[in-house]
């Protein structure tokens, strides 16, 4: 089985090979991609959508339907790793650790019991370990720092490198730092498993919901020129505006995402510490 | 040749003496505790004293402009002071919480 499945790459390795022969030579001038598309992207973009930064231009506006299904295979993807790796059902019965504060006296209750909401105790997990004072302090200041730059690459998609995908990686990056250095019990209380669900189909939902706005001002699908009259500017300052609309429903989408696998993939599914 | 100048280079060069003495150590030292030193040590002051000497380069021709370069590059400093030692110590921290023995002397390099 071995050797056939070595043979069929081999083959389709060397058609791929034979086919690239036909590519045109690299950075040819007179290759079709170079004289029809890129010379109207470079020269007529800023007059067209007033947004300096071409590939953000590209991305979200002339091949807005391409971005919005990345960001519908991101949504599938946090979707179908909370469907195989999620374990709802406990197979024994579980008894429950409560940890004063101030003094770290853990106590454990039986299956069953459950201890009052107070300020005093916290719910910790069987593997918790005591999240280390440096890592954590230095996380607490470092975290509203990283969000104020993921908010700032989001909004600056148009003029800088940056937009929606790389914004929200860095928003989810800050939530995971938080669930590395404090535990993750804590980060899912700020951040719940219901939330996540919500925002990663909102995220999908803007953008498709800007498409389809556009839909029903009777123009084509992402055509954002419609927006005009929604916005009150005039047509290209409405793409520009619209550019900004689907990268933060992107953004969002890729944040809720990120932490959806993260809290599924180190937990096994089970939403406890350690793995 | 002003004074600007052999700023920046004496601070170019030391911050680059560190850094080479960084990756002599990454490579030299016997143990993963010994080699996370100079990793978090030297590369921190390395790049601390290069970007001061960018910062300083940058206000050569000064402008509003360039003052604000020179600012986000002093964020991109203050940020690597807090981020590369923490990110260390954390390392080391998994470390002995995973029960590995530092190396003693004698011992094979590991």
């Amino acid at each position: 089985m071995k050797i056939v499945g070595l043979i069929i790459v081999a083959v389709t390795g060397a058609f791929l090979i034979y086919a690239a022969a036909d590519f045109p030579a690299w950075s040819d001038p007179a290759s079709p991609a170079s004289t029809y598309l890129s010379p109207h992207f470079i020269e007529k973009s800023m007059e067209e959508t007033s947004v300096p930064n071409i590939v953000t231009a590209v991305l979200a506006d002339y091949r807005g339907f391409d971005t919005m299904f990345e960001t519908t295979v991101i949504f599938s993807a946090g979707v179908v790793c909370f469907f195989l790796l999620r374990i709802s059902r406990r197979e024994e019965p579980e008894s429950r650790y409560y940890r004063h504060v101030l003094t770290g006296v853990t106590i454990q209750l039986k299956e069953g019991y459950k201890m009052p909401p107070s300020d005093d105790f916290e719910q910790i997990d069987a593997a918790w370990t005591p999240p280390d004072l440096i890592v954590k302090t230095a996380c607490r200041i470092l975290i509203p720092f990283i969000q104020l730059f993921a908010l700032y690459v989001i909004a600056h998609g148009h003029h800088s490198p940056g937009g929606g995908f790389q914004g929200g990686v860095i928003l989810g990056a800050s939530v995971i730092l938080f669930a590395i250095s404090h535990d993750l019990r804590s980060a899912v209380r700020r951040m719940s498993e219901k939330l996540i669900a919500i925002l990663c189909a909102v995220g999908v939902l803007i953008y498709a919901g800007t498409g389809a706005l556009c839909l029903l001002l009777k123009q084509n699908f992402l055509d954002y020129s419609v927006l005009a009259g929604v916005l009150h500017v005039d047509p290209i300052t409405a793409r520009s505006h619209g550019i900004l609309m689907v990268e933060i429903g992107v953004g969002i989408a890729v944040l809720a995402t990120m932490i959806w696998i993260y809290n599924n993939v180190s937990s096994a599914g089970r939403y406890r510490q350690g793995l | 040749m002003d004074i600007m100048n052999i700023i920046v280079c004496v601070l170019l060069f030391s911050g680059l003496f560190f850094l080479t003495g960084g990756a002599v150590g990454i490579l030299r030292f016997p143990d993963f505790y010994s080699r996370l030193h100079p990793a978090g040590k030297l590369d921190t002051l390395g790049s601390l004293l290069a970007m001061t000497a960018f910062v300083i380069f940058n206000l050569h021709h000064f402008s509003i402009g360039a003052l604000l370069t020179s600012l986000k590059i002093l964020l991109i400093v203050v940020f690597i002071f807090l981020a590369s030692p923490t990110a260390t110590h954390g390392i080391v921290d998994a470390g002995v919480r995973a029960g590995l023995a530092p190396w003693t002397k004698g011992e094979k390099r590991r």
